[in-house]
């Protein structure tokens, strides 16, 4: 396996024994922990302690070993809040300690083996991966903590936020951790805010008959997303991807297409599943996702995709380094910036860095072009959600692509060869028209945002999918792709 | 609908909510699913069992069609031979089997073959704990084949690198003996729930035999323009009509003698589930007959030879102990065997003859 600049950090990897949402372990630990925790709800201590002993025992059937990891991360960040409402005067040397721990784990444990390698490579030395002799000192296998980048954030915008004053001091160790470890956003997000989930911790969340239909709906539209649509769509992209030289230009954009909606299917199904769990259990998530592929700029997208994320670092990075406040260059250095950590957030390579800075333009030039008239009057919406959407395309091929060298052989082989015989399912082609047709119908207007709302649309779609994964779908124990992140 | 209250309200990006009514409903339309769809399919869906039917070999992974297979048999055939592929007949086409010997020295078509390629004794428990209820009350042949007992790899007690499991969804899922089985929870669970959910069997059933073992997004993937619903047609494969090895013995093929690393069947996986098997059949009604080999000991070395004679002695001494109606015929001579446990069409025809003139049959036939 190759090592260095350009290349992922490889040696990381996961065991593919997460408790995903849609394996029978998932539902026989719900089933479970829900009665349990219906019982609990009117009491606080007690429904803190199963909820968390719930989510440690969710996290833990991955890899035991790193519940010391999240444990550890969680009472350092309880603690240093404690320390922030008592000492007025060192609330800063506070708040260094809480971000300099939190993103010190992110590196160590992330971007150790990507800095090592680039260092190696720049200076011809050997430094070892220091996470990765830790953990084989250890005797155990170096993997990534699953979900490392989402809880960490939100576990640090609570002391942020405490030291912003935003927010009280949360002085309970079990409610702090039960909120930095909920189960069903715990390993992909959304990231959530303390000031949107602890509260809800601190009272007996209302379970209604509507919070349990209107859960379950919205978790079987998350499962078809991700076990009928990014699953199936994974087959193609993995293949093209695999080994991009041996493709012509037809089977690269449509594997680049096919992954726009593959990682979009895998990662909102993820987020319908989680917030399907957590209303059923009586909690509000934020909404993560709103239908990306229908904006009509680079600035609409990042408020369409990946929502919790994106204002997570519009709070704490964009607006700290001065937002807009100080003129066009600025403002576009502080989106360079940001959009770049958000690219190595996603991962430690430079593929990431690239996606990030294209973002970073991107954003830029719709945002220039949304200050004229002509884009703004004449350009019709179609035309910029095409636009918008060929653009984001490009970009994925960075995030998807292994390597640099993948990447780069698959932007300039998609404009330099034949369009050949891409060999793209029809059957592929018409569930992603399907599904983008409905997207775009459902945003287009009051009209037939009700007509999709309809009970006979509704049952239809929603036994469609029934049918869909019980009889054709594929018999799917594929991760997330978020849990690499 | 009602206005549901604003914190009661999931604010999403489509519009698929049912109500709780809604749901009722959707779960009355699961529930029909499942029960009906694989029983208006086996209307829709010809099967029939010609003249020395077999399953056929790319059906193997497909219990519900063996499912139907047996019922069928149990309804046309008085006598099923159960059992692995030497009774499916791995060497041999399917007019040489031993089913159609026992036929012809019946002299009328009486014995069906239910034979499937790698059914050991703990994948046999399964097949007809969940898969063979409805060959109840039947007389059923049961072979016992011993070269699962040749190596605690074959017993599946141990695991090694590379190990290949035939037919893991027929094995028992919680049970933590089973060495050489290595699944994740996930899988085993999903297992379970197949194992005991007829619709989930169907469905597999659907993959195996229409589209190429695979599902139907895989399908697609190597077909890319082909309408996906195209090789539903109703037809199920043909039985095998050719050989699926050469018919030639062991020593022309090359094979050595062997020293097999025999399991004691006291401490066997593979043996203990025989008994199972036995048990479950005569827990359903079934007059068993068991035929023990003829394992092909002209493969075996003096000390492998020795290994084998323990065990054959001991399942000998369990049937009788149990009063389990069986035959041990005497090994056929070295040129009938294809390998070390499967006969060649002269040798089935000579088993059969001999499994006829034993004395053991013919008490059996009278009661």
């Amino acid at each position: 396996m190759r090592h260095g600049i350009g290349h992922r950090t490889s040696d990381i990897r996961h065991r593919a024994s997460e408790m995903l949402f849609h394996t029978w372990d998932f539902l026989v630990f719900f089933l479970i922990v829900f009665p349990v925790y219906f019982f609990l709800r009117r009491y606080n201590g007690p429904m803190n302690l199963w909820l968390l002993a719930a989510s440690y025992v969710f996290y833990g059937w991955w890899n035991p070993y790193y519940l010391i990891l999240i444990a550890a991360t969680t009472t350092l960040d309880w603690w240093i809040g404690l320390r922030m409402g008592r000492e007025g005067a060192r609330r800063k040397f506070w708040l260094v300690l809480t971000v300099l721990s939190n993103v010190g784990c992110l590196a160590f444990f992330k971007y150790a083996g990507f800095v090592t390698n680039n260092l190696n490579a720049l200076l011809g030395t050997s430094f070892a991966n220091p996470a990765k002799d830790l953990m084989t000192g250890l005797g155990m296998a170096y993997l990534l903590p699953v979900g490392i980048s989402f809880f960490t954030f939100q576990s640090m915008s609570y002391t942020i936020d405490v030291y912003r004053g935003k927010i009280p001091v949360e002085r309970s160790l079990l409610r702090f951790a039960t909120f930095v470890s909920l189960f069903p956003q715990l390993v992909a997000g959304p990231i959530e805010r303390a000031s949107n989930l602890l509260p809800q911790l601190h009272k007996a969340p209302r379970i209604t008959r509507r919070h349990l239909t209107d859960g379950g709906s919205q978790f079987l539209v998350g499962l078809f997303k991700k076990v009928a649509l990014a699953d199936y769509l994974a087959l193609y992209v993995d293949k093209v991807y695999a080994d991009p030289g041996s493709f012509q230009s037809g089977a690269l954009v449509l594997a680049t297409v096919a992954f726009a909606w593959q990682i979009y299917f895998d990662f909102s199904g993820y987020t319908d599943m989680a917030r399907g769990i957590g209303h059923a259990m009586g909690f509000r998530f934020m909404q993560n996702f709103d239908n990306p592929y229908v904006a009509t700029g680079l600035g609409d997208f990042w408020s369409r995709w990946h929502i919790s994320l994106s204002t997570w670092f519009k709070d704490y990075l964009y607006f700290p380094l001065g937002g807009n406040r100080n003129g066009k260059l600025a403002t576009y250095r502080n989106m360079l910036v940001t959009m770049i950590v958000s690219g190595v957030w996603h991962g430690a390579a430079w593929t990431f860095v690239i996606w990030g800075a294209l973002h970073a333009a991107g954003r830029v030039l719709t945002r220039e072009l949304e200050g004229t008239s002509v884009w703004r009057d004449r350009v019709p919406r179609l035309a910029k959600q095409v636009l918008v959407f060929a653009f984001v395309c490009f970009a994925w091929i960075f995030f998807r692509a292994r390597t640099l060298d993948d990447a780069w052989t698959v932007a300039t082989r998609m404009f330099t060869t034949g369009w050949g015989d891409p060999q793209f399912p029809l059957l592929m082609a018409v569930i992603v028209g399907a599904v983008w047709g409905y997207q775009l119908l459902y945003t287009s207007g009051v009209r037939m945002k009700a007509l999709l709302e309809t009970a006979p649309v509704r049952v239809g779609l929603a036994a469609a999918m029934i049918v869909y994964l019980s009889v054709f779908a594929q018999p799917s124990l594929k991760a997330f792709i978020y849990f690499d992140f | 609908m009602e206005i549901p209250a604003e914190e009661d309200r999931l604010v999403s990006a489509n519009g698929v909510r049912l109500s709780g009514r809604q749901w009722a409903g959707m779960g009355l339309f699961v529930l029909a699913l499942y029960l009906l769809a694989p029983r208006l399919w086996s209307r829709l869906e010809r099967l029939e069992l010609g003249t020395d039917y077999r399953i056929p070999y790319d059906l193997s992974q497909d219990y519900w069609h063996f499912d139907r297979m047996a019922r069928a048999a149990a309804a046309r055939y008085d006598t099923l031979v159960v059992g692995d592929s030497v009774v499916w007949g791995q060497y041999v086409r399917r007019d040489h089997t031993l089913s159609h010997y026992l036929n012809v020295q019946a002299g009328a078509e009486r014995f069906a073959n239910l034979g499937l390629d790698g059914a050991h004794p703990l994948a046999l428990t399964g097949l007809l704990e969940h898969y063979g209820g409805g060959i109840a009350g039947k007389n059923v042949l049961l072979h016992c084949n011993p070269m699962w007992l040749q190596s605690p790899e074959a017993d599946l007690r141990a695991w090694r690198e590379g190990i290949r499991i035939n037919h893991p969804a027929l094995l028992p899922q919680h049970s933590s003996e089973i060495g050489a089985y290595r699944e994740e929870c996930s899988q085993r669970l999903g297992t379970f729930v197949e194992q005991r959910v007829p619709f989930h069997a169907w469905t597999r059933h659907l993959q195996v035999a229409y589209y190429n073992q695979m599902s139907v997004p895989a399908w697609t993937l190597e077909r890319p323009y082909e309408n996906p619903f195209g090789p539903i047609t109703l037809k199920l494969p043909p039985p095998d009509e050719g050989l699926r090895h050469e018919a030639v013995s062991w020593t022309a093929r090359g094979i050595r003698k062997q020293d097999f690393a025999w399991v004691d069947p006291a401490a066997s996986l593979q043996w203990r589930a025989f008994r199972r098997v036995v048990e479950i059949l005569e827990g359903r009604g079934n007059r068993v007959f068991v035929l023990v080999g003829p394992f092909n000991e002209h493969l075996l070395t003096e000390k492998g030879r020795e290994g084998y004679l323990r065990v054959k002695g001991g399942i000998e001494a369990w049937l009788r102990e149990r009063k389990v109606p069986h035959v041990v015929p005497e090994v056929l001579p070295s040129e009938h065997y294809a390998d070390a446990s499967h006969p060649l069409s002269d040798g089935y025809a000579l088993l059969a003859r001999r499994i006829f003139e034993s004395e053991a049959w013919k008490v059996a036939r009278r009661e």
